[in-house]
């Protein structure tokens, strides 16, 4: 739970200005003595009516009446009396009635206390009281201040239980992100880009399902534009971010809603006059510290010795002489010292803009947001534009109508220069170069520069979504609420490669992709009250029809480097056309049913049905049923607790549920046919005989038991949120390899399931009462999750092993039932042999431990025979490790005193995995001295240099014996080292100018801030960064560094009126 | 508060043991049900070390696996025995290099451990150890015959903490001892006399074991000398002699009279680098060394083996026709299993060597 202070004594302030009575005209006044007051209370910040607030009289003190549903009061006082309005977790109100004030709306400001807060249900607002599941909000204060190109990373940390792995720096891409642990068995790719297929959550954003990982299908080799629908979204539009966590809480969403559900509610309009609000940052971007390489003739220096040293023949020394850069050091070409890296490395500095219009009232309002976010990489050719125009307008000419509209449309515009989606494997191998080697320059450049500096790649990802809903009340309680929208994403990627790059042949490449989804909901509700028991009833149905398909084409060889077709190029080498393998065409059709139950708002009781009808289910039974059942008892509210002054509130709840997400294709239900020959000089068509068809697929369905306990103390100074829970993710797909007489080779099945378990636990504290001047909060959050893998198919009898195809890392992941699911399979790394000596002998043979041919000798790594056969081979693995994090949370610190505020964001992971490829691959850069790669200084590594040294890494410099022993081998423990690290994600420092100062020039705000973001990394890890690996634990070098962002910031709000 | 304390304390004691309430399954070792040996019929030679892997597959299975030999039985349902007597066995200690300067120094790198004589280790393979005889096992039939009533059968129980696979049906075939190698002179079933490879079933021929010969001339005849299978000018003998130390190895050359030649006429031999062998004693009649058996020792590549054999080259010099001098050679790839008194016999059959000067 993420709960930051406000900034109370500020901006209480403010409150009372927001808090000013609208006086009407004055008629129908029933009685001498009292008069009828109307209104409607409201929630100053979500600007929602809130019912159930209590409505007193200062003198005498008594009730005299409560809100309902709808926020709306009627009371009878006397003229001018005091009155109080006051609601739980809300600042109470006082309320001076002027003589002939007939109706007064308020607004109430938060108190920040959890248990009140608004949450969405099944499309349904409730306050956290009466909900029984769980789920943290996120509120748009504690996102803002920091640019960022995808609001997902806004949120690491903040979240118990929501672990953001802000794994690659990449502008415009996502991080990895997870709720609640693993939910996904399958991997694509391999060596270091193999990829962990993201399962994210369901995003709903405005009451709109989103699919985030619709840019993501191909893992990091990503076709067409990378860009997810959550980096179109401005943060600064956004209102809040609830996180659901629990089956309870994400039961009515259905797909997709097994992994967890992300609402983000943007901002609406709420102002008597029209607000103008600007949004600005100028931030820098600075690469981290890149690696260090030895130039010049240091570098040839070093290559001689390492020659001369560890040469195991007469002919080594001999073509030492016949290598030119090392031998011919005053030729010109080869007397250099280039910083390989600078080349592709760069600071940049950027902005974003944010205007935001809004006005109304609780009849008619209105909001428009403009966005334009510009970002460019740290690699050089590499970026990230975002334009974007949301709007939205409610008319609610009376309770019993509402219609509200929104459209929102976005450009993502994405440079990846010449990487493949995450990767930028040519910066990665030209960083390695020779420093020898001359510069780039007009008159020299090598293709791969050329390449990587010179290519056009141009992506473009415009979203445009519209939805409208309206709600009609028939009689008191009973509403119909139906909803429409239409999401569309057009994606293109166009590249143009020029003739130096690509072997003298210039290469046109483009992409074209679309995606639609368009979505219905029809829901019935009905709210009555008994007494002290309140029902809530609620049916919805919920049809979805998406689609999506994409082409490639590619043409090679044109012309020159001016002309981009259409003529021109060789049709031999050139391909394209037709629909990619990612074409989708899917229904999906829900019925849901919804009950809820309160006393007192003591009791609750919540349950739920759904069933969910989905075309990428097997055509046998397309349609799975799941319920939902949550319990919460407000313990606080009972007597014996009455008379305890420091309880504040506390609450335990209980939940069951079923979720899916049916994730089925076209292919694993239907089979994938071609034309095959001919048969009577017709076409034939037929089946491929590598897919069975499987009409009895399922959707992976979690089953999840939700145990939670919530706790506020001393006037809710402290507030603590406790989640147990245990979610058992079944019918995992997974391909089952068949006997040759099915004359197919695979299935897909739902033979494969992992249970997530553990503890989230979120604790804000205000140590000192709040103040005028000074307020601190502090919150702290944490979630440890174990997966367990708990079936695989029979035939398998319970492991797995997936293995890596890239020779040079075969680093095989294994799925053992019982254990942890994602298990490195790699050989065991038992320190380095100080002598020759200590290599073992085979008693039989008396030969020493070998490898390919080679004995182990001093300075070789000692990797241990698992068989026994002092043969180290393809049998020598063993089961080690955990890629995924056990422990993973955030801590956050506010501090405001009067006009300054100080916002400290950390987070951190602990206990993973990672595979430090990174480190193999700077190592291994010694293995060939003769080749023009650079040098990389070692001395700061635990390093075998001579016998009896005892040290973690084996001698790099014994490059003739390099191919055989391969001492940096990707395959071993060595590189796995402890993931923890706890980082400053951001510090922000902001100043409110005064508003008296302000207003002389037009202004009715302005604040100024400084922040930087990824501030510090603190890691026992010897690679870079260890968040910066994917999501299966590798640092790939090839990787996008995350820079450092600093940045200055302004928000400003023009006076239009007030 | 107490009760407060008590229903949050029950809570985070029921859940912390997720694990036994929902029943999840515990970690196993894993082990394959296609473990397998590709091949179940080994055919070893008693008398020296033997290892085969047989083409285990262990399928991933979690190692280290624990192989035990079940059931050893004849096919007649005998049991069987014999396989399995302990003896003291050579097992290295320490890595033979080849650069050992004494044999004190060689021993010190081995030891005797008692073995049964044929075992399966850890790593799965089979070993023959070469401390078994004819004597202590059966070999197989000498009429080449494998009936089954004959034929040592047993069957290998795989297993480690995730369960146990039985493998049925091995088969060991054992071939009788041949102390040394190449033994061409040898019947490999019947340890009799080979027969002539072009007159196979003639009885007055046999076969010999046939050295590589080098401008070798006939002293008489003033052709280079042959050993081949159609002719026989020179012939070798591998045998065991009396009255050595029980280590040694002796290299001669018998001229066709059945004299020896004194070693130093082969004046390009290189006698103390030829083989790894030490205290060498050079006679009129023949050159002895202590030497350590088997030979070679390892299947190390070194100075004196190429990994399987070792090699004895006899070699002189002499100026021919032409005014070149020319080198002769007449040398042996060998292998001696057994440990004992050897000795290397180079028998000139139809002519004797040209030592002198054309």
């Amino acid at each position: 739970m993420i709960n930051v202070t406000k900034m109370n004594g500020m901006k209480r302030n403010i409150h009372l200005v927001f808090t000013f009575i609208i006086c009407v005209a004055c008629f129908n006044v029933h009685a001498q003595s009292k008069l009828r007051v109307k209104g409607v209370v409201y929630d100053k910040d979500a600007r929602d009516p809130l019912p159930g607030v209590t409505i007193s009289t200062l003198e005498p003190k008594k009730t005299i009446g409560v809100t309902n549903i709808n926020g709306e009061y009627t009371i009878d006082v006397a003229p001018n009396s005091v009155i109080l309005f006051s609601y739980i977790g809300f600042v109470t109100q006082r309320v001076t009635l002027k003589a002939n004030e007939t109706t007064a709306n308020v607004y109430l400001a938060s108190d920040n206390r959890a248990l009140e807060e608004i949450v969405i249900r099944g499309y349904q607002k409730r306050t956290r009281e009466e909900t029984t599941g769980a789920s943290t909000t996120v509120l748009a204060k504690d996102i803002q201040d920091i640019p960022a190109s995808n609001v997902e990373q806004l949120l690491q940390g903040k979240v118990a239980g929501l672990n953001i792995q802000l794994n690659t720096g990449a502008p415009g891409f996502r991080g990895s992100i997870q709720i609640r642990g693993l939910s996904n068995l399958s991997i694509s790719g391999s060596g270091s880009e193999s990829y962990l297929q993201s399962n994210s959550p369901l995003y709903i954003i405005d009451g709109v399902p989103i699919d985030a990982d619709k840019a993501a299908e191909y893992g990091f080799q990503t076709q067409g534009p990378g860009v997810s629908p959550t980096s179109l979204i401005p943060p600064e539009d956004i209102e809040s971010i609830e996180v659901l966590k629990d089956a309870q809480a994400t039961s009515l969403y259905g797909s997709r809603g097994a992994f967890g559900v992300i609402i983000i509610t943007t901002k609406r309009g709420n102002s008597a006059v029209p607000r103008v609000r600007y949004t600005t940052n100028a931030f820098i971007n600075s690469p981290p510290k890149l690696r260090e390489t030895v130039g010049g003739n240091a570098e040839r220096n070093a290559k001689i010795q390492q020659i001369l040293n560890n040469s195991l023949s007469e002919g080594d020394i001999i073509r030492l002489s016949n290598t030119n850069f090392l031998a011919d050091s005053l030729n010109a070409y080869w007397n250099n010292s280039v910083d390989w890296q600078s080349v592709f490395y760069q600071t940049t500095f950027n902005q974003t803009h944010n205007i935001a219009i809004d006005g109304g009232n609780q009849t008619f309002n209105y909001k428009t947001n403009l966005g334009y976010y510009t970002e460019k990489g740290v690699i050089k050719n590499t970026g990230f534009d975002r334009y974007s125009l949301n709007m939205n307008m409610e008319y609610k000419p009376s309770n019993k109508f509402r219609f509200f509209g929104a459209l929102f449309g976005a450009l993502g515009q994405q440079s990846k220069g010449n990487g493949v989606g995450l990767l930028q494997s040519g910066v990665a191998a030209n960083g390695q170069a020779s420093s020898l080697l001359p510069p780039p320059s007009f008159y020299q450049a090598t293709s791969s520069v050329v390449s990587a500096l010179s290519t056009t790649n141009s992506n473009n990802s415009r979203n445009l979504r519209a939805n409208v809903e309206g709600r009609y009340e028939f009689i008191p309680g009973l509403a119909l609420t139906s909803s429409l929208s239409y999401d569309f994403t057009s994606d293109t990627e166009d590249t143009f490669t020029p003739a130096a790059a690509n072997n003298q042949f210039a290469r046109v490449y483009a992409f074209t992709g679309r995606n639609y989804t368009l979505y219905n909901r029809n829901n019935l509700s009905y709210f009555k009250t008994l007494g002290s028991h309140e029902l809530f009833f609620s049916a919805f149905n919920e049809i979805y029809k998406k689609g999506r398909q994409a082409s490639i084409i590619r043409q090679e060889k044109t012309a020159n480097d001016q002309l981009q077709g259409p003529v021109g190029f060789d049709s031999y080498f050139s391909r394209g056309g037709g629909v990619l393998d990612n074409y989708g065409d899917e229904r999906i059709a829900s019925f849901a049913g919804a009950f809820s139950y309160n006393f007192k708002k003591k009791y609750v009781l919540d349950l739920s049905f759904r069933l969910d009808g989905s075309s990428l289910s097997g055509a046998e039974d397309p349609y799975s049923k799941n319920p939902a059942v949550g319990l919460r008892w407000n313990f606080y509210k009972e007597n014996w607790f009455a008379g305890l002054g420091w309880l504040s509130d506390g609450s335990i709840r209980a939940s069951w549920g079923k979720n899916i997400n049916p994730n089925g294709s076209l292919q694993s239900l239907y089979g994938l046919y071609t034309v095959n020959g001919n048969y009577n000089n017709n076409p034939a068509i037929g089946v491929v005989y590598d897919q069975i068809p499987n009409p009895n697929l399922k959707p992976t369905t979690t089953e999840q038991y939700n145990l939670g306990f919530d706790l506020g103390l001393f006037e809710n100074r402290i507030e603590l949120n406790f989640d147990t829970y245990f979610k058992h993710v079944k019918n995992m797909l997974f391909d089952r390899q068949l006997a040759d007489i099915t004359g197919f080779n695979r299935v897909v099945s739902n033979d494969a399931s992992i249970a997530n378990y553990g503890y989230e636990l979120a604790i804000t504290a205000h140590p000192f009462k709040p103040g005028k001047d000074f307020n601190l909060s502090f919150s702290v959050n944490g979630a440890i999750n174990r997966d367990v893998l708990t079936s695989l198919p029979v035939d398998q009898y319970g492991q797995f092993i997936k293995f890596d195809g890239d020779q040079n890392y075969l680093q095989h992941v294994v799925y053992r039932v019982g254990r942890n699911t994602l298990s490195n399979y790699l050989r065991m790394n038992q320190g380095t042999y100080a002598n020759d000596d200590d290599v073992p002998v085979d008693p039989y043979s008396g030969l020493k431990y070998r490898t390919d041919g080679v004995y182990f000798q001093g300075g070789d790594p000692i990797l241990k025979d698992v068989n026994g056969d002092y043969i180290l081979d393809g049998a020598d693995y063993e089961i080690a490790g955990n890629s995924q994090p056990l422990f993973v949370g955030g801590l956050s610190t506010n501090i405001t005193y009067k006009s300054w505020g100080l916002n400290v964001y950390s987070s951190f992971t602990a206990k993973r995995t990672i595979l430090n490829n990174a480190l193999s691959d700077r190592l291994a850069i010694m293995r060939d001295p003769f080749a023009l790669t650079s040098v990389v200084p070692l001395q700061n590594l635990d390093i075998w240099t001579q016998p009896g040294d005892f040290t973690k890494y084996p001698n790099p410099y014994d490059y003739g014996r390099y191919n055989q022993v391969r001492p940096f081998r990707k395959d071993q423990t060595l590189w796995a080292e402890d993931g923890s690290y706890f980082k400053i994600n951001s510090v922000t420092l902001s100043y409110n100018f005064d508003k008296k100062l302000i207003s002389r020039l037009g202004l009715y705000n302005l604040r100024v801030y400084f922040s930087t973001n990824n501030v510090a990394t603190f890691s026992s890890y010897s690679g870079p960064n260890p968040e910066n690996v994917n999501a299966l634990g590798r640092d790939n070098s090839n990787g996008y560094p995350v820079p450092r962002t600093y940045n200055i910031g302004l928000n400003l709000e023009l006076n239009s009126g007030k | 508060m107490k009760r407060i304390t008590t229903i949050f304390l029950l809570t985070v004691v029921t859940l912390s043991s997720c694990k036994k309430i929902f029943d999840l399954p515990t970690e196993r070792e894993y082990i394959s049900p296609n473990i397998n040996f590709n091949n179940k019929i080994w055919e070893p030679v008693i008398g020296r070390n033997s290892i085969s892997k047989q083409g285990l597959n262990t399928d991933n299975s979690t190692l280290p696996l624990k192989f035990e030999i079940v059931n050893a039985r004849y096919g007649d349902g005998r049991p069987v025995t014999d396989l399995f007597q302990v003896r003291p066995t050579w097992v290295w200690t320490k890595e033979y290099t080849g650069e050992e300067k004494s044999l004190e120094e060689i021993q010190a790198k081995r030891k005797l451990e008692n073995h049964p004589l044929f075992e399966i280790r850890p790593s799965g393979e089979f070993i023959m150890w070469g401390s078994s005889t004819n004597e202590l096992i059966e070999p197989r039939a000498a009429d080449s015959s494998n009936l089954p009533q004959n034929t040592r059968y047993f069957d290998i129980k795989v297993s480690n903490t995730g369960g146990s696979i039985l493998l049925k049906d091995f088969q060991l075939r054992p071939f009788r001892e041949r102390p040394y190698a190449p033994a061409d002179d040898l019947n490999f079933y019947t340890g009799g006399p080979a027969p002539d490879p072009i007159n196979k079933t003639n009885p007055f021929l046999r076969n010999y074991i046939r050295p590589g010969l080098a401008n070798v001339t006939g002293k008489a005849t003033n052709k280079n000398l042959e050993s081949n299978d159609n002719r026989k000018d020179v012939v070798v003998f591998i045998r065991p002699f009396t009255g050595g130390n029980g280590h040694n190895l002796r290299i001669m050359a018998i001229d066709k009279d059945g004299v020896p030649i004194d070693p130093a006429k082969f004046n390009e031999t290189k006698w103390t680098t030829m083989l790894h062998a030490f205290n060498m004693v050079k006679t009129e009649g023949y050159v002895q060394y202590d030497v350590a058996y088997p030979i070679p020792l390892t299947t190390r590549a070194t100075a004196y083996s190429d990994g399987n054999t070792a090699r004895v080259a006899l070699e002189y010099s002499r100026n021919v026709f032409g005014g070149n001098r020319v080198t002769a050679s007449m040398w042996l790839n060998f292998s001696i299993y057994r440990e004992g008194d050897w000795e290397i016999v180079f028998q000139f059959l139809t002519d004797n060597p040209k030592f002198e000067d054309d």
